[in-house]
């Protein structure tokens, strides 16, 4: 086991002697972090340099997983690190090194630029905006560097440590008539100002502004589309509309209490939300969990998989117009919470993962439970799939429609059913498997064409990998504590609590202070129901987190719309919105 | 029985703040009228009666959703809990055609002049219900890019508790509106009578149902299902 640990290892951190090699020990340092990746600072001058060379080197760095940016000014733990006011960080993805890795780059308070990735990573440009928005980093070069999250007439950067977290703080929220129209005003869309023509030839263009409040996209998700007749000639989505600062909320809530926010990340993905945060939480403070703990979090997590993939199968074919499936598929919904109600107590948000474990024991008779919802979903994914997904005009709209290609899904960094149904066989869950899933015995399913009906169709499928998880969980629960027997597990066993006075100290600690996390960082990446989610946590010993970043697969699903949708027609287009599954949460937390 | 009247002024100055309109509490119209002529109360009242009948229980929601409360929403809507039952199964997916708006999710400070657009899209008679604690009060989400309830600029009919509320939870709020409504005075017609909207001061449910609530002394253990 060791061997195989130090051998990852070795293939991990091999990068770091490339870049030594190639750009010299004295211009890189390497910092320690619990992230299981190697973070290295670079100057800001070497940057592109740098990007270009990992992107391009044996066994390449294909995608940009990730890039943002902290403010490092308050921080006090980073000895060893080079001076920064802030941080840009830029995390990479390589498939067939099967690892990460973080490049870092420092900025001083009075010069906060750095050059631009778009040419390098094209999907750098939303990231970039948002880290432009946040923090006000200006990125030299970038094609159209503005506000994406805040409203255009916002002022301040809120993820700025001197910015003022809560609402209470500012005056209370008044909106006048002329208010009202200033702010329309300032939100609409102009073509210009994305380089669109009005017209060509003998064609004028129309500008169709759908959304932030449409039937089809799926909550407040904005897209302004330049058309000829019925086809989409360029597209600019617009987000924003459901940022509720959970990144900055974690700045303020304790370890502890930060995990009910995690669930509504993705609002429909529930437990599987805590995962990365809560094990990322247990790699800083060195806690392992009970295998019971971790098949319990595994049950729970494929439930939701299969409760939102219920819900993405139903409206997505509301979407193509087929009104009934969505009777269908939230019926199954209602079977399946009450699986999940019986077990946490609540429905879609239950925040039952803990810091160490589980909230508490599965409840007497939970098998019961679960073994009826087993017996009831297999037939009826074979009925979806027959009657939904072989219906002629279901194919007619979805076969072939907004295609695109496993390197084109890289670039963008789509990742999750998304990228497997362009037949790439990439899977967390088996490639770095995490909480026990190597445990398990289960397929990867993989669409041909990666267009509109083969994402549906993973779904379906995924379902019942799902379900054979959930059948290994029931057959194979193993015995012993839901909670980790460590100092940090909060709150700590109540039996221990209600015996021992240290623990009952630690209890009262926990709870009104919070467990305190020795300064350090790390990192932990998810298979979630839309694709790879990650907490990316910076402790300074404190009893809460000094930066989290949260990385959501739907971001940069909806970056990748106009790359996929241009030149397809304005149906297609709603074809692809509803299989792309995603929830404006996960997009703008 | 008390009312809240609020009469919409088309001249309203531009700086005015949302919710525009004066709202003040009132007794109610009818006894003017009554006192004035007792036939004539009398049929008013019936007219009334048969009007907020009708309106109650026609009830089209507008399709419209910001966050989680929404898919808790569209929960209702569908076959395990069956809005039909209480005749709001007409969606609409235009604020035109609509008579109830849910705010059923967070209202972000970049959404909210968007959320007063539509809502001033809707025609009368109109309805709101705050599903959520984010509508109610912001909630947990107490962040600089979130509006503190969603009443900051909007007038809200029903309050519905939770985060977000259950689907049965919506459905009482839908009742609990549909009984105010039985209580409203609108002008019948356009010619006659005041033209105020007289909106019945509900009790709340919350000290309704207190002593319910707290006679409650045995919770059901969490290790059973």
């Amino acid at each position: 086991m060791t061997t195989e640990i130090s051998q990852a290892d070795a293939t991990t951190f091999a990068i770091v002697d490339e870049l030594k090699a190639r750009f010299g020990e004295a211009n890189l340092v390497v910092q320690p972090t619990l992230t299981g990746m190697p973070v290295v600072w670079v100057a800001r001058e070497q940057l592109i340099e740098v990007m270009r060379f990992v992107q391009q080197v044996n066994k390449p760095f294909v995608m940009l997983y990730d890039l943002h940016g902290v403010d490092e000014r308050l921080r006090m733990h980073r000895r060893g690190l080079p001076p920064a006011d802030f941080t840009v960080f830029y995390q990479l993805m390589s498939l067939e090194r099967n690892s990460e890795l973080m490049i870092k780059v420092a900025l001083h308070e009075d010069d906060l630029r750095v050059p631009t990735l778009c040419n390098v990573y094209l999907n750098a440009n939303w990231y970039e905006r948002e880290v432009f928005d946040m923090f006000g980093i200006d990125f030299a070069g970038h094609p159209h560097l503005s506000r994406m999250l805040m409203p255009p007439t916002w002022h301040g950067h809120p993820l700025r440590k001197d910015y003022p977290a809560r609402a209470t703080e500012f005056d209370p929220y008044t909106l006048t008539m002329e208010g009202q129209d200033r702010e329309q005003e300032a939100l609409r869309f102009d073509p210009e100002d994305w380089g669109m023509k009005r017209q060509s030839g003998d064609t004028d263009y129309m500008f169709l502004n759908l959304g932030p409040n449409h039937p089809s996209v799926h909550g407040v998700f904005r897209i302004a589309l330049q058309l000829d007749g019925e086809e989409v000639v360029d597209c600019v989505p617009d987000i924003g509309y459901h940022h509720r600062g959970a990144e900055k909320m974690a700045e303020r809530q304790s370890w502890h209490s930060y995990i009910p926010y995690t669930d509504r990340i993705d609002y429909t993905g529930g437990v599987m939300n805590n995962l990365p945060y809560i094990l990322a939480v247990e790699k800083l403070a060195g806690i392992s969990v009970t295998s019971r703990a971790e098949t319990i979090r595994v049950m729970m997590a494929e439930m939701f998989r299969i409760n939102s993939h219920l819900l993405f199968l139903g409206t997505f074919l509301q979407d193509l117009g087929a009104m009934s499936p969505v009777f269908y598929t939230f019926s199954d919904r209602q079977r399946a919470y009450h699986v999940i109600e019986a077990i946490t107590g609540f429905r879609m948000h239950p925040a039952w993962f803990r810091i160490g474990g589980v909230a508490h024991d599965l409840p007497r008779g939970w098998d019961r439970l679960v073994r009826e919802f087993l017996d009831w979903m297999p037939p009826r994914l074979d009925e979806y799939e027959r009657a939904m997904m072989d219906n002629s005009i279901v194919r007619e709209r979805t076969v072939g429609i907004a295609t695109h290609t496993t390197a084109e899904a890289l670039t963008w960094g789509v990742t999750g059913p998304n990228l497997r149904a362009t037949g790439l066989k990439y899977d967390l869950r088996k490639a770095k498997p995490y909480s026990g899933y190597e445990r398990f015995d289960f397929d990867i399913p993989v669409g041909t064409n990666g267009d509109v009906f083969d994402r549906g169709m993973m779904r379906i499928e995924e379902m019942r990998q799902s379900l054979r998880i959930i059948e290994q969980c029931l057959k194979n629960m193993p015995e012993g504590d839901y909670k980790a027997d460590h100092p940090l597990t909060t709150p700590p066993p109540r039996d221990k609590m209600l015996q021992h006075i240290e623990t009952l100290i630690t209890h009262f600690l926990q709870v009104s202070w919070g467990p305190v996390l020795k300064a350090n960082e790390s990192f932990q990446m998810i298979e979630a129901t839309k694709g790879l989610n990650s907490y990316y946590l910076t402790s300074d010993g404190n009893t809460m987190s000094y930066r989290t970043r949260i990385r959501t697969p739907s971001f940069a699903h909806l970056q990748h719309i106009p790359a996929v949708i241009n030149g397809g027609f304005v149906p297609d287009l709603i074809a692809h919105l509803g299989s792309i599954d995603f929830v404006m949460a996960d997009v703008d937390r | 029985m008390s009312y809240k009247l609020t009469r919409i002024d088309p001249d309203a100055p531009q700086n005015s703040q949302y919710p525009v309109g004066e709202r003040r509490v009132v007794d109610d119209p009818m006894d003017d009228q009554v006192h004035r002529n007792v036939f004539m109360g009398k049929l008013e009242n019936i007219m009334h009666n048969v009007v907020n009948w009708g309106r109650k229980n026609s009830l089209w929601p507008y399709n419209f959703g910001l966050s989680c409360c929404y898919v808790e929403m569209t929960t209702a809507f569908t076959a395990p809990h069956d809005i039909a039952r209480f005749g709001s199964e007409v969606l609409r997916a235009s604020p035109r055609q609509a008579d109830v708006m849910v705010i059923s999710g967070t209202c972000f400070v970049k959404m909210a002049p968007i959320i007063q657009q539509l809502y001033d899209q809707m025609l009368e008679p109109k309805w709101v219900i705050s599903m959520g604690s984010c509508a109610n009060s912001g909630g947990m989400y107490d962040i600089y890019s979130v509006v503190q309830g969603v009443d900051k600029f909007l007038p809200i009919d029903v309050y519905i508790p939770g985060c977000p509320p259950r689907p049965e939870a919506f459905l009482q709020g839908l009742q609990l509106l549909q009984d105010s409504i039985q209580q409203e005075r609108r002008p019948l017609t356009w010619v006659v009578g005041d033209q105020g909207v007289y909106k019945a001061e509900m009790p709340s449910q919350r000290e309704k149902r207190r002593d319910e609530r707290i006679a409650v002394t045995e919770l059901r253990s969490p290790d059973e299902v």
